[in-house]
């Protein structure tokens, strides 16, 4: 933390430095960004810059000022839509898009955020051009910085276009959607017919709230120890799951192990919303399963012990709360545990023989060997991405989503009136609120809560994957 | 004796126990698939009578539910374009961050590494606000971008086995006056085949896969702009479920069978992409 700051310090000093010794070209660059490549005679560097700069300033002029204006407010000017007899037209008043506001606002701050880089390091690039001069250096011509793009510069030239991808659609999103959080925008104000403006933390206080009007707080409270419980026995069923399964078909022992693999393969090599979808007729109220189990008398006597309600009829495996989440659960192994056995099967292969070799002379069991060699082994190469998978699991989106989606009909009213179900996870009940209710604020919150959640959980595997990092060590 | 030959067969009579227990579902499809009876049949696990229409209309008789072959081919579509920029991203970031040295190295892995753990589901509601304000909701366009913008965080499995070229190769290249360009394309890029198919396939296999982003993306109700997903999903709407199901079988048949075909062949890569990095050494 401290480096960090001591490098931007750094950087205003050399900016500071550059401005104060600078000769008069240089100084111009405080006002045309291009004049101090003049000064050096880069004519094409110049107008370059300087068309950059002239972007900046018209961009700004044009679209940045006027919607930044606003970004206090998030527009004034109620849509208006009045018949105008001398042109028998309807007509539109210049009203305010609140979206637009919030979304080039937060545009805006990034560009002048990346601009205001652009010029200080630009100052400082050009001190550094008039230094070399002064010393009788030679300057390289505007070809010779077009072709180091090639070589010397080329990660440039390489990541620019990718960096740019993640951040138009994963960084700024993600800005956007936690200002969201700060407003009130849902079905009752809606752009551009109606304007959404600033709330504060009152979405985050509804989030807790529990009242006559409000159930967010009971549905939340609801939703996240789902959302961990299930996180958790889907994360450690899978995973020792597919150990167990690797084991069993790694074994010398078993023939024809590559027939075995690829025939539990072909499970996950159906796309989900084709087995997951039939899965969840196959177990419906009325389906294939209900009938076989009433024929072979399932039905009753799962009725007798008091498994299923008196007088149903059929066993409610994706309908009722408790029969929903064991069967969630329960149809996730069916799906996680090929392929965990794939990676565990990759592991595997990898644990040094000699171990095992002298585990074996030492009069080990193959209990002993599993428990203090093959498990430890397993948990230190696969550690990081059990955290991965973990936070994978508290955004199964598929999973839950296509299981229970129009089958599962809650009939908590508590949990209805936030349109929340038992079975949803965060993530489930965040896209029924974005595409079903059109709640974005509540929608927002609860991103913005899967989102500390995620990061708590990333920082611990971000930290245990860089502890060892070990990659150049083969090159 | 006796033990021995025992415990050998009931070692495979468990793994076929299980195996059973696994394609239980996928037979049922293949099974429907094939019914001549439209609805779900929930007395029978087999049909009774067995026919190739379901598969013959969907290609043949297309009406406003049914769009296989156009929804097929507007995935099809989507796939090719993500492909193409995905895996130039991927191998892009890869070779910048392995193969060359520079101050911004580090942080921008690390950062790479915590932007690539967040689910991608979770921005989605702020994806597509994006995408409404910039008018590509409903437009393939769209989700080729959606698909592909982000792909450059999956360069880990691409930057491992770069990480094992050696470096003596791009050193002798480099003494012979060869620039970074031209040690990406002509030496590194012909030496990373394996890595190449897995990053094709696994890309291409994306958009098949999806689900969420082209329901919340393509909303418009407008059947011939979905993607295979949105539209076998809608087959199953509770007012067209009895006329349509088994239909909706054939169409899942017919598109996991190209998918199962390469996910069979990326998956031998996939195993050694993720260990390949960690564990040697």
């Amino acid at each position: 933390m401290k480096s960090v700051v001591k490098k931007i310090g750094n950087i205003f000093r050399n900016f500071g430095e550059s401005v104060a010794k600078g000769n008069l070209w240089v100084k111009l660059s405080l006002i045309i960004m291009g004049a101090g490549y003049l000064g050096v005679g880069q004519v094409a560097k110049a107008v370059l810059m300087t068309v950059v700069e002239a972007v900046f300033v018209l961009y700004m002029l044009l679209v940045g000022v006027p919607y930044l204006s606003k970004f206090g407010t998030l527009g004034t000017v109620q849509y208006k839509s009045e018949f105008n007899f001398a042109t028998m037209k309807n007509e539109v008043n210049n009203y305010d898009h609140s979206f637009m506001i919030l979304l080039f606002g937060v545009i805006t701050i990034i560009l002048i955020v990346a601009f205001l880089c652009i010029y200080i390091a630009n100052m400082i690039y050009v001190y550094k051009l008039q230094k070399r001069k002064e010393q009788g250096i030679v300057i390289n011509s505007f070809k010779k910085d077009l072709r180091s793009l090639f070589n010397e510069r080329f990660h440039i030239t390489i990541l620019a276009l990718p960096v740019m991808g993640v951040v138009v659609f994963t960084i700024v999103p993600l800005i956007i959607m936690i200002a969201v959080a700060f407003t009130n925008y849902d079905q009752n104000h809606m752009p551009p017919a109606a304007l959404f403006t600033w709330t504060g933390v009152e979405n985050f206080k509804n989030l807790i709230t529990t009242s006559t009007t409000i159930t967010f707080g009971y549905s939340f409270g609801k939703v996240i120890v789902w959302t961990f419980v299930w996180a958790f026995f889907a994360t450690f069923t899978t995973y020792f799951g597919g150990i167990l399964m690797a084991k069993f078909i790694n074994n010398p022992k078993t023939k024809v192990q590559k027939l075995w693999r690829t025939l539990f393969v072909v499970t996950i090599a159906v796309p989900q919303f084709v087995s997951l979808l039939l899965v969840r007729y196959f177990f419906a109220n009325t389906g294939i399963v209900n009938t076989i189990c009433s024929q072979i008398g399932v039905t009753d006597f799962l009725t007798k012990i008091g498994l299923v309600r008196e007088g149903l009829g059929y066993i409610p495996f994706l309908s009722s709360p408790g029969w929903a989440h064991f069967m969630i659960i329960m149809i996730n192994i069916w799906v996680g545990v090929p392929y965990q056995m794939l990676i565990a099967t990759g592991v595997l292969m990898n644990i040094p023989n000699d171990l095992m070799e002298s585990a074996k002379i030492d009069g080990a069991s193959s209990f002993q060997i599993f428990k203090s060699i093959t498990m430890p082994y397993m948990l230190f190469v696969t550690g990081p991405s059990l955290i991965t998978q973990f936070i994978g699991n508290i955004n199964n989106f598929n999973v839950i989503y296509l299981l229970t989606q129009d089958v599962y009909k809650t009939t908590d009213q508590l949990l209805a009136n936030s349109s929340a179900k038992e079975v949803d996870l965060l993530v489930t009940w965040l896209f029924r609120l974005t595409s079903e209710q059109y709640n974005y604020k509540m929608a927002s919150v609860i991103g913005c809560v899967v989102f500390v959640i995620c990061a708590i959980f990333t920082l611990i595997a971000f930290r245990r994957m860089t502890a060892g990092d070990k990659e150049e060590s083969f090159q | 004796m006796m033990k021995k030959v025992v415990k050998p067969i009931i070692r495979h009579l468990v793994l076929a126990l299980l195996a059973v227990i696994w394609l239980i579902p996928i037979v049922w499809l293949l099974a429907t698939s094939f019914s001549s009876y439209q609805g779900i049949n929930i007395s029978h696990f087999f049909p009774e009578k067995f026919t190739f229409n379901n598969y013959l209309m969907l290609f043949g008789a297309a009406d406003t539910v049914a769009q296989f072959p156009r929804w097929f081919m507007n995935t099809f579509v989507i796939a090719i374009f993500t492909c193409i920029i995905s895996t130039c991203f991927v191998l892009m970031v890869a070779y910048a961050t392995s193969c060359m040295r520079f101050k911004a190295r580090k942080p921008l892995m690390n950062v790479g590494i915590i932007l690539g753990m967040f689910p991608g589901v979770l921005s989605m509601i702020a994806v597509y606000f994006v995408l409404k304000s910039i008018g590509l909701t409903n437009s393939h366009f769209g989700m080729v971008l959606v698909y592909s913008a982000g792909s450059g965080l999956g360069y880990l499995i691409a930057k491992g086995f770069f990480d094992t070229i050696p470096v003596s190769l791009r050193e002798a290249a480099k003494l012979e006056g060869a620039s970074e360009a031209t040690i990406f394309t002509k030496i590194v890029i012909p030496l990373s085949g394996p890595i190449i198919v897995y990053t094709v396939i696994s890309s291409f296999l994306s958009p098949w896969m999806d689900f969420v982003y082209a329901k919340l993306i393509l909303n418009s109700g407008i059947s011939t702009d979905w993607t295979v997903a949105i539209g076998l999903y809608n087959m199953l709407d509770r007012s067209l479920i009895n006329t349509y199901f088994s239909r909706f079988c054939a169409g899942g048949v017919l598109v996991s069978i190209p998918i199962s075909a390469l996910f069979v062949i990326m998956q031998k890569f996939y195993v050694e992409g993720v260990t390949g990095g960690s564990v040697k050494g």
